[in-house]
C-alpha cells in the first residue's frame, strides 16, 4: 500500500539521522582507545595511555573537571532556589502580565551568550577584582536559569492546583503544601531543567573563554586550549569520559523523570 | 449504492488473533449493526473494509470487486469516526468540501453541495465556524455530512452515538435512520450499545473475539439470544444454572436446584435429558404474583431494592441457588427481608447447554 | 497574606537576580557604547564589506542549517510520532545523548572523521575513489554538517510534540474522501504541524546565529562568523567598540527575523486556535 511507502522511507530518513548522530560519538569513544596518535580505522592496536594522559597534571585537566563542577553545581543549585519560586509564581494564579512574565524569566535565552559575556567582561572590567570563579558563576546562573523555569513551568502547566486546596483542607499551612504537595508533584519538571542546566553550565564555552581568568579555567576551556596545541587521542579518551557522564546522566533522568517529557 | 461482501476475512497482530475467519454479505442499501464490547474486533473489521489496515486472509468484496490492493483514496467507502476526526484547520464548509475539492468539481457545484448537505444535517449556518467552535452533536454532523457528500457506495459509522448525552444520543439515532433512508446507502454501524444496534439496523451482528456469535434481525436478537454470551450483552440479567428434564406435551421440565421450571419443548430441542443447562429472562419480563404456587412460581426474600423510575429492580434470594433479579412496574414497593412470589413466564425463558456459552 | 503578595513574594528573588546582573549590565554597557562612540561602531559595522560578508556568512550558514534540519528532522520526526512505543524510545535516547553532550566534544569527534588525515579521507584513500586529501575540514561544509548535527535534536523534539497531537484518524478521514498520501501531507498533515516547523526553525535558526564552538573549531582560524568576530576583536584586534557594536547587531537581526517570522505567522496560528500548539 502506498501508505506503507511513505512511513517507509520515513522509517530510513529516521535511521540515518540516528546513525549521523551517533557516528562521532562512536568515532570518539574507538579513537579513546588506539594507540598511535594518529587515529587510524581500523584501530592498530589497544590501549589506554591517553587515558593515563588525562590524570597528568601538566594539562590541567582535572582541575578544569573541578572548576566546571563547582560552578556547574552552585549555578544550578541557585537557579533551582529562585527558579522554581518563579515558576510557582507564574503557574499558581492567572493573572494578566502571566506570559510576560514568563518570556522575562527566560529572556536569557535569546540573547547570543557571547555578546552577553561580552558586557558582562567590561563590567567586571570596570569594577575590578571579581574572582574568575563569581565571574562565571553569574554568568552561567543567568543563561541556564531559562531551563529551569521552562521545564518547570511545563509540568506545573498541567498541574492540578485543588490539590494545594485539598492539602490545606486537611490542615496542611502554606509551606507544609509548598515541601509535600506542590514540590514533589513539579520534580520530573524541576529534575529535568536542573540537569539541562547543569550541562549547559558544564559544556558552555562562548561564555566561559571571555570570563574565565588564568587561574579560574573550566573544563571545555582546557579541552579547547589542548586541542590548539596538540591533536592527540587525549581529547578522544577525555571525550570518553564525558560521554560516559551524559549517558549515566540519561539513565537516571529516566529513571526519575521519564524521558517522555521532552517530547511532549 | 452498492452491496458488500467479507470472504474468510483474518487479522492478526503478533499472537493476537483479531477478526477470525469473518464471512458477512451485506445487501444493497441495508444499514447492519457490528456489536460488540471492546476489543471484540469490530473497529479492526471496520478499518479493514475502508482499507486502512490489510488482512492477513480473506477478501472484501464491494460489488463483487475485491478491494485487495485499492488503496483507501481510491475505495469511495464514507467513515465517520467516532472521535469525529475534523480537520480542526478548516470551517465547517471547508471540511465539508475537502472530498469535492480533490474530485475537481466546479466551485458553483461544490457550493451547492455543500449547502444542501449541511441542509439535510440541519446545519446551514455555521458554515464558516471551525470545528473547535462547535458542539459535540454539532461536529457530530458535520462529519456526517463531510462522509456523506462525496456520496460513498458504502457508509461505515464507528461508534457514531458515543460521545453524545442521552437526549442527543435518541435524537441523533432518529437523525442517522432518516439520512440513511434518504440516500438509500448501504452502511454498516459498528456500536458496543445493543440499544442503539437494535434500534437503527436491520440486521444485527453480535461479534465476540473476533468471531460471529449471532447474526440476525434485531427482534431475533433482542428476544432469542442463542448463548448466553450474547444474552448477556443484550441485557439479560438473571441466569439460572439447571438440569434438563422430561417432555411432557409441548413443554419440558428442568431441574433448577429443588425447583422445576417449565419452559417450551420446542426451545431445548437438542439437549438431552440429564445434561446440565442455563435458563436466562429478562429482569422485565419476571412478573410479581400473589399466588404462591404454580408452574414457574418460586418464591424468595428480598435482598435489595432499587428505585429505578420505569421500575424497580429487586435482588431476591432463596428462589435458587442464584440470586434473581426481577423488574417490577407499579406502585408496590417490598421492603428489605420481605418475602416474595414471582413467575418465570416459560415463554420468556431461553435455554443454553452448557456447552453453547 | 494574600496570594497576590505571596506570587510577587516568589517572583522576587528571580526577578531582581535577572535585573541586576542580566538587564542592567546590557543595557548600561548599551548606553555607554553609544555615549562613548555614538554611532560610529555601528555604521563602521555596515560600510565595511569585510563585516557585511561575516554577517551574511553567519545567515547563510544558520539558513542552510535551519533547512536541512527540518528536511531531515521532519520525517524522522513524523516517524517517531507514529511508530510503537519500543522503537520510540530508543530513538529519544539517540537524540537526547548527544542533545546532553558538549558541542566541543560533537565537535572534536567531526574532526577526527573529517580532517585531512581524518577517517573519510582515508577511507576514500583506501577505496581509491581520491589519491589525494580532499578538504574537508576548515570549510563552510564542515560548520554546517557540525552545525546539522548539533541542531537537528532541538527541531525534532519541536516537531514530534505537534505531531504526535494530530490524531490518526485524521489523516485517515483525508484518505477516505480521496486524498493521496502526497495530497493528505500537504493539505492536512503539514498545515496542523505548522506550528512546531515554525518554533523548530526559530529554535534552530537562533541556536546557529549566536553558535561559537562549531564555526570556530569546523571552520577554522579564517571562517568567521558573528560570534567567533566577536571574540576576535576582543582578544586579537583588541578593538572593543567594534565588539560592542557587532554584539548589539547580532541581536537586533536575531531578534528582527524571529519578529518578522512572529508577524508573518500570527494570522496563521490564530487561525489555528490561538498557536495553543505552538
Amino acid at each position: 500500500m502506498h501508505e506503507r511507502k511513505v512511513s517507509r522511507s520515513c522509517c530510513i530518513i529516521a535511521i540515518l539521522v540516528m546513525i549521523f548522530l551517533v557516528l562521532p560519538l562512536a568515532v570518539i569513544i574507538i579513537a579513546s582507545f588506539t594507540p598511535t596518535a594518529l587515529v587510524t580505522f581500523p584501530p592498530k592496536g589497544f590501549s589506554l595511555k591517553w587515558y593515563a594522559n588525562i590524570f597528568s597534571g601538566s594539562n590541567q585537566f582535572m582541575n578544569g573537571l573541578w572548576s566546571s563542577l563547582k560552578v556547574g553545581i552552585l549555578a544550578t543549585a541557585f537557579d533551582i532556589l529562585i527558579g522554581v519560586l518563579g515558576a510557582v509564581s507564574i503557574c499558581r494564579h492567572n493573572f494578566k502580565g502571566k506570559n510576560a512574565l514568563l518570556n522575562y524569566f527566560t529572556s536569557p535565552m535569546y540573547v547570543p551568550s557571547v555578546a552577553f559575556a561580552f558586557v558582562l567582561l567590561q563590567v567586571f572590567s570596570q569594577i575590578g577584582g571579581v574572582p574568575g570563579m563569581l565571574r562565571v558563576f553569574i554568568g552561567h546562573f543567568v543563561i541556564i536559569l531559562p531551563y529551569i523555569v521552562r521545564n518547570t513551568v511545563a509540568v506545573m502547566h498541567v498541574f492540578d492546583w485543588t490539590l494545594e486546596d485539598a492539602a490545606m483542607s486537611l490542615g496542611a499551612n502554606p509551606v507544609q503544601v509548598f515541601f509535600k504537595i506542590t514540590i514533589p508533584l513539579a520534580k520530573p519538571g524541576i529534575l529535568a531543567g536542573s540537569v539541562l542546566a547543569f550541562l549547559y553550565s558544564f559544556d558552555e564555552v562562548a561564555l566561559s573563554s571571555l570570563l574565565t581568568t588564568p587561574k579560574f579555567v573550566t573544563l571545555p576551556i582546557r579541552i579547547m586550549n589542548y586541542m590548539e596545541l596538540t591533536f592527540d587521542p587525549t581529547l578522544a579518551a577525555i571525550s570518553t569520559l564525558l560521554i560516559l557522564a551524559s549517558l549515566i546522566l540519561i539513565a537516571l533522568l529516566d529513571k526519575f523523570a521519564g524521558l517522555d517529557m521532552f517530547v511532549k | 449504492m452498492a452491496t458488500l461482501e467479507i470472504k474468510n476475512l483474518t487479522k492478526r497482530f503478533g499472537d493476537f488473533t483479531a477478526v477470525d475467519n469473518l464471512n458477512l454479505s451485506i445487501a444493497q442499501s441495508e444499514m447492519i449493526a457490528i456489536l460488540g464490547g471492546s476489543g471484540c474486533g469490530k473497529t479492526t473489521t471496520l478499518r479493514m473494509i475502508a482499507g486502512f489496515t490489510d488482512p492477513n486472509e480473506g477478501s472484501i468484496l464491494v460489488d463483487g470487486k475485491d478491494m485487495k490492493n485499492i488503496p483507501p483514496y481510491k475505495r469511495n467507502i464514507g467513515i465517520f469516526f467516532q472521535n469525529y476526526a475534523l480537520f480542526p484547520h478548516m470551517t465547517v464548509f471547508e471540511n465539508v468540501a475537502f472530498g469535492l475539492k480533490l474530485q475537481k468539481l466546479p466551485k458553483a457545484e461544490i457550493a451547492h453541495r455543500v449547502d444542501e448537505m449541511l441542509s439535510l444535517v440541519k446545519l446551514e449556518n455555521l458554515n464558516k465556524r471551525y470545528p473547535r467552535e462547535l458542539s459535540g452533536g454539532q461536529q457530530q454532523r458535520v462529519a456526517l455530512a463531510r462522509a456523506l457528500v462525496t456520496r460513498p457506495q458504502i457508509l461505515l459509522l464507528d461508534e457514531p452515538l458515543s460521545n453524545l448525552d442521552a437526549k442527543l444520543r435518541v435524537e441523533m439515532q432518529v437523525e442517522i435512520k432518516r439520512i440513511q433512508k434518504a440516500l438509500n446507502i448501504t452502511t454498516i454501524i459498528v456500536t458496543h450499545d445493543h440499544e442503539e444496534a437494535i434500534s437503527l439496523a436491520d440486521r444485527v451482528v453480535v461479534m465476540n473475539a473476533g468471531k460471529i456469535l449471532q447474526l440476525g434481525s434485531p427482534r431475533e436478537i433482542y428476544d432469542k439470544p442463542n448463548s448466553t454470551f450474547v444474552a448477556d450483552f443484550m441485557g439479560f440479567s438473571t441466569f439460572i444454572k439447571g438440569t434438563m428434564g422430561k417432555k411432557t406435551g409441548d413443554k419440558r421440565q428442568v431441574l433448577c436446584g429443588k425447583t422445576p421450571i417449565m419452559i417450551p419443548a420446542s426451545e431445548a430441542e437438542n439437549i438431552a435429558e440429564g445434561q446440565s443447562c442455563t435458563l436466562a429472562i429478562r429482569s422485565e419480563n419476571i412478573g410479581l404474583v400473589s399466588d404462591t404456587e404454580g408452574e414457574n412460581i418460586v418464591s424468595g426474600k428480598v435482598k435489595a431494592v432499587v428505585y429505578k423510575g420505569q421500575h424497580t429492580r429487586i435482588e431476591l434470594e432463596g428462589c435458587f441457588d442464584e440470586i434473581i433479579y426481577p423488574a417490577i412496574t407499579g406502585c408496590i414497593e417490598p421492603e428489605i427481608g420481605q418475602t416474595i412470589s414471582v413467575c418465570l413466564p416459560a415463554d420468556k425463558l431461553c435455554v443454553y447447554s452448557e456447552d453453547k456459552i | 497574606m494574600s496570594r497576590k503578595k505571596q506570587a510577587i513574594l516568589m517572583a522576587l528573588p528571580a526577578g531582581l537576580a535577572l535585573l541586576v546582573f542580566f538587564i542592567a549590565p546590557m543595557l548600561y554597557i548599551f548606553i555607554k557604547t553609544l555615549a562613548q562612540h555614538g554611532l560610529k561602531d555601528f555604521t563602521a559595522f555596515f560600510k565595511d564589506p569585510f563585516y557585511l560578508e561575516i554577517l551574511w556568512t553567519t545567515l547563510r550558514v544558520s539558513i542552510i542549517s535551519t533547512i536541512v534540519s527540518l528536511l531531515l528532522g521532519y520525517p524522522t520526526a513524523y516517524y517517531m510520532a507514529r511508530t510503537s512505543s519500543k522503537l520510540k524510545k530508543v530513538m529519544i535516547v539517540i537524540i537526547l545523548f548527544p542533545f546532553l553532550v558538549s558541542a566541543v566534544v560533537r565537535s572534536y569527534g567531526w574532526m577526527v572523521i573529517l580532517g585531512g588525515k581524518g577517517l573519510l579521507n582515508q577511507l576514500l584513500l583506501a577505496i581509491g575513489i581520491i589519491e589525494k586529501p580532499i578538504k574537508f575540514l576548515n570549510t563552510e561544509f564542515a560548520v554546517v554538517l557540525g552545525m546539522v548535527h548539533l541542531l537537528i535534536p532541538y527541531m525534532i523534539l519541536s516537531l514530534i510534540g505537534v505531531l504526535q497531537s494530530i490524531d490518526p484518524n485524521v489523516e485517515y478521514a483525508a484518505y477516505s474522501l480521496g486524498a493521496s498520501p502526497m495530497q493528505t501531507f500537504r493539505k492536512v498533515v503539514l498545515p496542523l504541524s505548522t506550528p512546531g516547523i515554525i518554533s523548530g526553525c526559530v529554535l534552530v535558526f537562533t541556536m546557529s546565529m549566536t553558535s561559537y564552538v562549531t564555526p570556530k573549531l569546523l571552520g577554522g582560524s579564517k571562517f568567521r562568523v558573528m560570534a567567533t568576530m566577536v571574540v576576535q576583536e576582543l582578544n586579537v584586534n583588541f578593538d572593543w567598540g567594534a565588539a560592542s557594536a557587532i554584539s548589539y547587531i547580532l541581536m537586533a537581526v536575531i531578534l528582527l527575523i524571529q519578529g518578522l517570522i512572529v508577524l508573518a505567522t500570527s494570522r496563521y496560528m490564530k487561525r489555528m486556535g490561538g498557536g495553543k500548539n505552538a
